[in-house]
């Protein structure tokens, strides 16, 4: 068995022996998740630390044939695509999990809920065949909307479960549609993605079809990754979610459409990606500057961490819209970041949420003061989010401006705009109201994350945050030849021509 | 190139002291304070011997590779040459002191390890900018800096106004880093290098290979100097950069993080073209006259000395501008050495008189601390620019720029801001130092304990002989591609007399102008005589020209407004729209449906058989 099978399929395991364990048996329930999900961690970091950069083809790569007649079989392999998301994912899920503290009704459902997700999603980035990356993803999206609904916190959340569980329904919906078209146009008669392209190398789709289903690809898997203007149930959802969900969400699982994107659409239909990613290029600024704005607006801190977080698909958008090699690595590399990212201020806000009972920025207030630790990982989360050096999304952002420089510079300038101003401003300005100035008299008996099993889920996505944003070259060695590939496939005549130059010396003196 | 590790080992000491005294140390005050200095003197003490086993006309690099994706290759490298040597110990020296020194001032402060581990990543990151070979590299440390000058200045994070200043200077910063970055950007997009001395390199062979671009590449590039180094229209956070301890003002917010984007220029010197160089004097020039106007009416001690720094960048800037990169680097050294010892003496007033700052509560310290009294003395002298203090040469080397370059407006506005200087800084010697006893903190001030008064002390030893040790000669043989002015000890002495005698004179005369007027308003001053004889001029002055109201009124007002309407559309248009789109078409189908569903036998019956009917005539059509 590959090792990909265990990282996925122990939280799934430890999930359906979930169900036969008395739900009052408290400790034990929380302790198969917890030891599930380090398992699955601990074999994905031994996984990236085994994967080999560049090599040929896929690694860990396993197959069994399942359903002959349509071409379905289980097919599991990573490549530099997919790799960091793994990683990040198993990762997160494990702090998910030690955050999960915070419950205190229906405990066993819940874990139960957050194997399923945790699970589901690392073996929808894990699969290489349509089927099972489709069928995963379901899998982990459906206990979401009933975590939020069951678990959720504030007024509204019956009507962010609405919101979330339509927008998310139709967007899945959307994405499948264009698969199962893409599966009857290929004429592969294969489920399997490797196959497919290996089948459009030969013999690619039309460019009529390709301009039919890629639409559907585009704004299905952009619904899910909450594509300006399909944006807003993000910050509610996120805002009403229990922040294991939120973690695990939109660390996670808002990584699968673009990851769709970026192993499905671009290098089956280069023709339609070309024509579209000169309109997502416009619509990704929806997402950096008017959401950007629109969190320097909120009162509520989850509501500006979702708006923040929604922001920053943005980049990821523009490092996929620019084509090239430097983009989609950029693009790549934010998945992962943002991951880590994500996690780690929806763990500390639902850390604050838990002592203090309310996220409404008005009341909080001086919290450095007496939450030392919490506070000082929020400042630094903040400081993250708003592209400090140091941690793993500068280097993801600066990686994407540079590559959609020569693509889309003006679309860059105002990118650079929303994040190093706009993203400074609604940063500092929650640090300023949430964790400085004078402490109001009713937090002053707050208790600090003091011990370290505690601590251990902040400091593991802290340090993760900084080991890639120090040390980029671990991740972005990995991901880039396979996104060369990508994106020699998505750029059929360029890589043609530079093909040709390399062939032919002489023509190389423009330098 | 001897000793390769010590480079290394320099800037990276600083960082790891920073991250064990956050990890581990923070319990213990000494050991922090231990870690924190002991990186920053072996810091200096390893600069010194690299600098003697390799000689001042030296130049090297080296590099790893940080990230490579494609023709993006940004290196993690250290470029060694006199420039970035001169920083080193500037910065390493003038800090130590600080460091020192902060020992005493935050001797009693709760956060005092997490002061020595801010101070620490300051230290690291302000060496980085230094040492960097390539523009990401220091973009990098730019960011790093500017973060901790954040954390420094929310030092006391309870007090509103270390916060909101905090954030404006953060704010304001990023400002700047957007056009730098986009500066950063536009180079490498006609350059394809990030590397300093390919940059070098390729414009040395083609001049016209920036093209069109090559103005708008270098003022946006500028405008990283603008933020960080404050210039205007930029400068509003610097001033309330002082609601962070003294040492920090010291540090960062007048002997090195400010200057960084001096640094800067002067290390992409070869970027600028005249269109560029001439835009970035005259900012400088307003800057400096601006500042200095301010100076005037300020009365917070910090203040005061904040808008001289201000000012004094807009000389250094301006001194880019006139194409005197020399002149530009001599005075920001100089300048650390008394600017840092100025600061350094007002924290020692202001501890003395129990976090008093207002100079119109001081008077007559004079005799209470006599070593504080002395070294300010010795730094407003070199500030002034009075021969033979260090100011003079520096500020005289600018003039004296200005003269050659023909720029008769830059020069007058030089002279008139050596004047206003004089009289502001010695307006703040007469009012805190002599006079009256104008509070009853002030009766019972007494002089600073040891560890700060020493590092007072070698401060005013470099503000009195730092003009004529050779610094210029330093730079100017990186700059100009002679090797430095060798003059003897004696004759550097008095070289800017010979050199410009123009210049020197006419500083110094008004110099002298502005110390009588300071000596006859204010030697015996209670209050300020100042308003009354200036009158609406006084009050623009005391309210820094309403710079902060204008930009609160046009930018901080603008963003807002557009995130409320953003917000508004987002909650009503994009959310209601949307979802009301889908549930309501979902209601309406079902109340649609609805009708159908009657109960009624008959309707069921007849609907059967209309359906029937439609099946038959599809069928048999």
């Amino acid at each position: 068995m590959s090792i990909l099978t265990y990282i996925f399929g122990w939280p799934l395991v430890a999930a359906l022996a979930l169900v036969f364990v008395p739900g009052n048996y408290r400790v034990v329930v929380r302790a198969v998740a917890v030891l599930a999900t380090l398992i699955s961690a601990a074999l994905a970091v031994k996984m990236f630390c085994q994967f080999v950069p560049g090599a040929n083809g896929y690694q860990f790569e396993q197959q069994i044939p399942w359903v002959d007649s349509l071409g379905i079989s289980y097919h599991v392999g990573v490549d530099g695509l997919n790799v960091g998301l793994i990683l990040m994912g198993a990762i997160v899920a494990f702090a998910a999990a030690c955050c999960s503290w915070e419950i205190q009704t229906r405990e066993k459902e819940f874990y139960i809920l957050l194997l399923l997700m945790s699970g589901g999603i690392l073996g929808a980035f894990a699969s290489l065949d349509l089927f099972f990356f489709y069928f995963l993803h379901e899998l982990a999206l459906v206990p979401t909307f009933i975590m939020i609904g069951v678990w959720g916190r504030g007024e509204r959340r019956n009507y962010a479960t609405f919101q979330i569980t339509i927008y998310l329904s139709i967007g899945a919906l959307l994405a499948l549609i264009g698969l199962i078209a893409l599966y009857l146009q290929s004429g592969a008669n294969t489920f399997d993605i490797p196959a497919l392209i290996e089948h459009a190398k030969t013999n690619p789709m039309t460019v009529h079809a390709q301009n039919f289903i890629f639409p559907l690809l585009l704004f299905g898997f952009g619904i899910l990754v909450s594509l300006w203007p399909f944006h807003s149930w993000a910050p509610l959802g996120y805002g009403s979610a229990p922040s294991p969900t939120a973690m695990i969400h939109a660390g996670i699982l808002k990584k699968f459409g673009l990851y769709g994107l970026i192993r499905i659409a671009l290098p089956l239909m280069p023709q339609a990606a070309h024509h579209w990613m000169n309109f997502v290029a416009w619509l990704c600024l929806g997402n950096i500057l008017y959401v950007g704005w629109v969190a320097m607006r909120q009162r509520d801190l989850n509501l500006l961490i979702g708006n923040s977080s929604v922001a920053h698909m943005g980049f990821i958008f523009l490092g996929i819209a620019s084509l090239n090699l430097i983009g989609v690595t950029g693009a790549v590399f934010i998945m992962v970041a943002h991951g880590f990212l994500a996690a780690l201020t929806f763990a500390l806000s639902g850390y604050i949420y838990q002592k203090t009972g309310t996220l409404q920025m008005s009341e909080l207030g001086g919290l450095c003061r007496k939450l030392r630790f919490i506070g000082t990982a929020l400042l630094m989360a903040a400081m993250a989010g708003c592209g400090l050096p140091g941690f793993a999304n500068f280097v993801g952002e600066v990686t994407v401006f540079f590559g959609a420089w020569k693509e889309f510079p003006v679309v860059v300038v105002l990118a650079v705009w929303g994040g190093l101003v706009i993203g400074g401003i609604y940063m500092t300005r929650a640090v300023r109201t949430i964790l400085h100035g004078p402490l109001p008299a009713k937090f002053s008996n707050l208790a600090d994350a003091t011990n370290s099993w505690r601590r251990l889920p902040y400091a593991l996505l802290l340090a993760a945050l900084f080991v890639f944003g120090c040390f980029p070259r671990l991740l972005t060695s990995q991901i880039e030849p396979d996104a060369g590939k990508i994106v020699s496939m998505a750029n059929p005549l360029p890589s043609m021509t530079a093909l040709s130059e390399a062939q032919n010396p002489k023509s190389d003196t423009r330098n | 190139m001897q000793h390769e590790l010590f480079p290394w080992l320099i800037l990276f000491l600083p960082l790891l002291a920073a991250a064990a005294i956050t990890l581990f140390t923070l319990r213990s005050r000494a050991l922090s304070a231990f870690l924190s200095i002991g990186a920053i003197v072996t810091g200096f003490i390893l600069s010194v011997i690299f600098i003697n086993a390799n000689g001042w006309h030296f130049s090297a690099e080296i590099s790893r590779t940080w990230l490579s994706i494609g023709s993006l290759q940004i290196d993690w490298g250290l470029k060694l040459d006199a420039l970035s040597m001169m920083m080193l110990l500037v910065v390493t020296g003038v800090g130590g002191a600080i460091h020192v020194y902060s020992v005493g001032y935050m001797h009693e402060d709760s956060g005092f390890a997490r002061f020595f581990a801010c101070l620490s990543l300051f230290t690291f990151s302000m060496l980085g900018i230094v040492l960097a070979n390539n523009f990401i590299e220091l973009f990098i440390c730019w960011e790093l800096v500017g973060v901790s000058s954040y954390l420094l200045i929310g030092f006391w994070f309870e007090r509103p106004s270390a916060g909101d200043a905090a954030k404006k200077a953060f704010i304001v910063n990023r400002l700047g880093d957007f056009g730098f970055l986009l500066g950063i950007l536009t180079v490498w997009g006609l350059l394809g290098t990030l590397n300093f001395s390919d940059l070098h390199g390729q414009l040395t062979a083609n001049p016209a290979a920036l093209g069109l671009s090559a103005t708008v590449a270098g003022l946006l590039v500028f405008c990283g100097a603008v933020g960080k180094s404050a210039q205007f229209p930029l400068h509003v956070w610097l001033p309330d950069a002082m609601e962070g301890p003294t040492p920090v003002s010291a540090l960062i917010h007048a002997a090195t993080m400010v200057a960084a984007g001096v640094y800067m220029l002067c290390r992409i010197f070869f970027l600028l073209n005249p269109e560029a160089l001439h835009v970035i004097a005259y900012i400088g020039g307003f800057t400096s006259l601006l500042a200095a106007l301010i100076a005037v009416q300020q009365d917070d001690i910090k203040r005061i000395i904040a808008y001289s720094t201000l000012s004094q960048l807009g000389y250094m800037v301006m001194a880019v501008g006139l194409s005197g990169p020399t002149a530009a680097m001599f005075h920001l050294t100089t300048h650390a050495f008394f600017k840092a010892l100025l600061f350094l003496s007002a924290g020692s007033v202001i501890i003395a008189l129990h976090h008093e700052q207002n100079i119109w509560k001081m008077g007559k310290l004079r005799y209470k601390m006599p070593i504080t009294f002395w070294t300010f003395l010795v730094g407003a002298l070199a500030l002034s620019g009075v021969w033979p203090f260090a100011g003079f040469y520096s500020k005289d080397s600018i003039l004296a720029q200005a003269l050659a370059q023909h720029d008769y407006i830059l020069f007058a506005d030089g002279a008139l801001v050596a004047g206003l200087t004089t009289f502001y800084i010695f307006r703040l010697f007469f009012v805190v130092f002599l006079g009256k006893e104008k509070s009853d903190g002030a009766s019972h001030a007494h002089e600073s304990p040891a560890v700060m008064t020493l590092p007072l002390v070698v401060l005013a030893v470099f503000s009195l002989i730092g003009g004529f040790i050779g610094i210029e000669g330093v730079y100017s043989g990186m700059f100009v591609g002679e090797s430095g002015i060798s003059t003897g000890f004696a004759a550097a002495i008095f070289e800017p007399f010979i050199h410009s005698p123009l210049a020197a004179s006419l500083g110094l005369c008004l110099v002298a102008i502005g110390f009588f007027a300071a000596l006859s308003l204010y030697a015996k001053a209670d209050k300020d005589p100042l308003p009354e004889k200036l009158g609406g001029l006084a009050t623009a002055m005391k309210n820094k020209f309403y710079f902060d109201e204008f930009y609160e009124a046009v930018f901080v007002r603008a963003h807002d407004f557009i995130a409320a309407v953003m917000n508004w559309i987002d909650r009503w248009l994009v959310e209601g729209f949307c979802i009301g789109l889908i549930r309501g078409g979902t209601d309406l189908t079902g109340r649609a449906l609805r009708l159908v569903q009657t109960g009624n036998l008959q309707t069921y019956a007849f609907f059967f058989v209309l359906g029937v009917a439609v099946v038959l005539w599809l069928v048999l059509k």
